[in-house]
């Protein structure tokens, strides 16, 4: 097996259609430690064959729990992870444009989203991050690190839900955990009446949504009876639509032995779809 | 309330935080409070509000002082302490205590909540402020931070006209890299080791504190094309906090087999 370390990804710009988010509104390690379906997915998204991830978990502060779950996460699967602490960055001997120039994913943990965007930008994260994505680096994340890619969040980072303008790299709004915190949807829907929030997507924990630049391709979900809610606001009134998100894993009668089948499945699309053309083994 | 003069003690290191037996440093913070149960809020913001730091504060101050703390990071989990008025409840504060870490982090994350705005009107109040390390760093014009990669000089929130390196004992290249700074255009300031704690009221340094016998504390300002390092005379606070005489300095540094070159401490700063 080649070591880890090689050759940084080239430096082009990709398509903006090749440009990967995949946005959850809870789950993932940090929230479903027995319940890998929606990591794997994210695992699936890369062209690399042996994707190097780093987890980034400034919004929690860099609790060492969230930084453990990555750990026990990913350190078994067919990946080189590793995470990025701004908080104890003696840790990190590297500048820190090489370590994310030379993702294939960045996973951006849950938290205070005020404070995840504030944090990157001290340190020019942001702009990495943005550069990363131009590249063909996915992007992935939950709670405040899916809404931080978005034009707007409701974050509840100073205790009530409010407003928080994101980065923009998708348009429109969205908010997260629908069904874990319920308080979150009648503000957001409040705002979206006024037309302070624009248009966009309440997430249910364990449902992502995937995209292809700043089109949305997939929804999917970690667990049955969740939904995506579209909201659009047309001529003063509110027009909802429910989607129901697939199942992850649920191709295969087992879904525990059968979705690495479907993950595999997911990879094999995903390199064909991305034109790379490689192959397993 | 009469007028209150802003008082701030950077420490280089020190405190509950960072030493076994942190008191003294923290005494000599308390002591400049004028009330009988001091309320003392804590911001651990640049440790990312880590449980195990906030955990020490309360057991150094809870016994004696109303304490309290801010987590910028569990607000939406109503376990970050003070969740209401932020600024009412800074305002009300004795002594604001502010910990170590990283300080770009937490100088981000302050702004994103207001806390520079609230903390700069804080220490204009009167509020003593005080921390080790990043909470030293943060009350100065530019501080050198060398959290990550090379030391490189960053802005703090500047209420104290000068530059600030701490832990200047930690490290052999520290005092290099801090004159270096200075002699590229660094504004003229403190560098200050483990233990050592710099009192200002207002801007002007009043006295410079130790928790340990030999702590230093050191000038650094640029005269011409050279840079110049003067001693600070250093009040050793072990022995009812009287001026550490140089016969007990003597002491101390054959005891600990300690060659380091010693200045003598002449030099009193008035900033």
């Amino acid at each position: 097996m080649s070591a880890p370390a090689g050759p940084a990804p080239p430096a082009e710009p990709v398509a903006p259609e090749q440009r990967t988010i995949f946005a959850m509104g809870g789950g993932g390690f940090t929230m479903e430690p027995s319940n890998p379906l929606l990591d794997d997915f994210v695992l699936s998204l890369a062209r690399a064959r042996e994707p190097r991830i780093l987890f980034l978990p400034t919004a929690s502060g860099d609790t060492t729990p969230q930084i453990n779950a990555f750990k026990a996460r990913f350190q078994g699967r067919t990946c080189v992870p590793d995470h990025l602490s701004l908080f104890r960055l003696r840790e990190t001997r590297r500048p820190l444009a090489d370590l994310i120039a030379e993702q294939d994913i960045l996973y951006v943990g849950g938290g205070s989203m005020r404070n995840l965007l504030a944090i990157w930008r001290a340190h020019g994260i942001d702009k990495l991050l943005i550069e990363a994505w131009e590249r063909g680096s996915v992007l992935a994340g939950l709670s405040a690190g899916a809404m931080c890619w978005f034009e707007w969040g409701l974050t509840r980072s100073s205790g009530p839900p409010e407003p928080l303008e994101g980065l923009g790299l998708l348009a429109g709004s969205l908010t997260v955990h629908a069904d874990g915190e319920p308080e979150r949807l009648p503000v957001w829907l409040s705002h979206l009446r006024e037309g302070t929030m624009p248009a966009g997507w309440a997430l249910d924990d364990g449902v992502g949504l995937l995209f292809a630049g700043r089109a949305l391709e997939r929804v999917v979900t970690s667990r049955p009876g969740t939904e995506a809610l579209r909201v659009d606001a047309i001529a003063g009134e509110l027009v909802r639509r429910r989607t129901q998100p697939e199942l992850l894993g649920s191709r295969a009668s087992d879904p525990l032995g059968g979705y690495d089948e479907a993950v595999e499945e997911l990879r094999r699309v995903n390199r064909l779809r991305r034109g790379t053309g490689r192959r397993r083994r | 309330m009469p007028p209150r003069i802003p008082q701030i003690v950077a420490l280089g290191g020190g405190g509950f935080s960072m030493e076994r037996d942190g008191s003294l440093l923290d005494d000599y913070v308390l002591s400049l409070v004028d009330a009988p149960r001091p309320r003392v809020c804590f911001l651990p913001t640049a440790s990312g509000d880590a449980d195990h730091y906030v955990v020490r504060f309360y057991r150094r101050f809870s016994p004696g002082c109303e304490a309290s703390h801010v987590s910028l990071f569990r607000r939406d989990q109503g376990t970050g302490g003070v969740e209401a008025d932020l600024a009412a409840h800074l305002l009300s504060q004795d002594l604001i205590y502010v910990g170590g870490g990283n300080m770009v982090s937490m100088l981000g994350a302050w702004r994103a909540h207001g806390l520079d705005s609230i903390l700069r009107r804080a220490w204009r109040r009167g509020i003593v402020m005080c921390g080790p390390s990043a909470g030293s760093l943060c009350w100065f014009e530019q501080a050198l931070s060398a959290f990550h990669g090379a030391p490189r000089p960053v802005r703090g929130l500047g209420l104290l006209p000068y530059s600030n390196c701490v832990h200047y004992d930690a490290e052999p290249a520290r005092r290099e890299e801090y004159q270096r700074a200075v002699a590229e255009g660094m504004s003229a300031g403190f560098a200050v080791e483990d233990g050592v704690g710099l009192h200002f009221r207002g801007t002007r340094l009043e006295r410079t504190v130790s928790s340990r016998p030999d702590g230093r504390a050191f000038l650094v300002e640029r005269r011409g094309a050279r840079v110049r390092e003067g001693s600070l005379a250093v009040d050793y606070l072990g022995a009812a906090g009287r001026p550490a005489g140089p016969a007990r300095r003597g002491r101390a540094s054959a005891g600990s087999g300690d060659s380091r070159r010693r200045a003598a401490p002449e030099k009193r700063v008035a900033a």
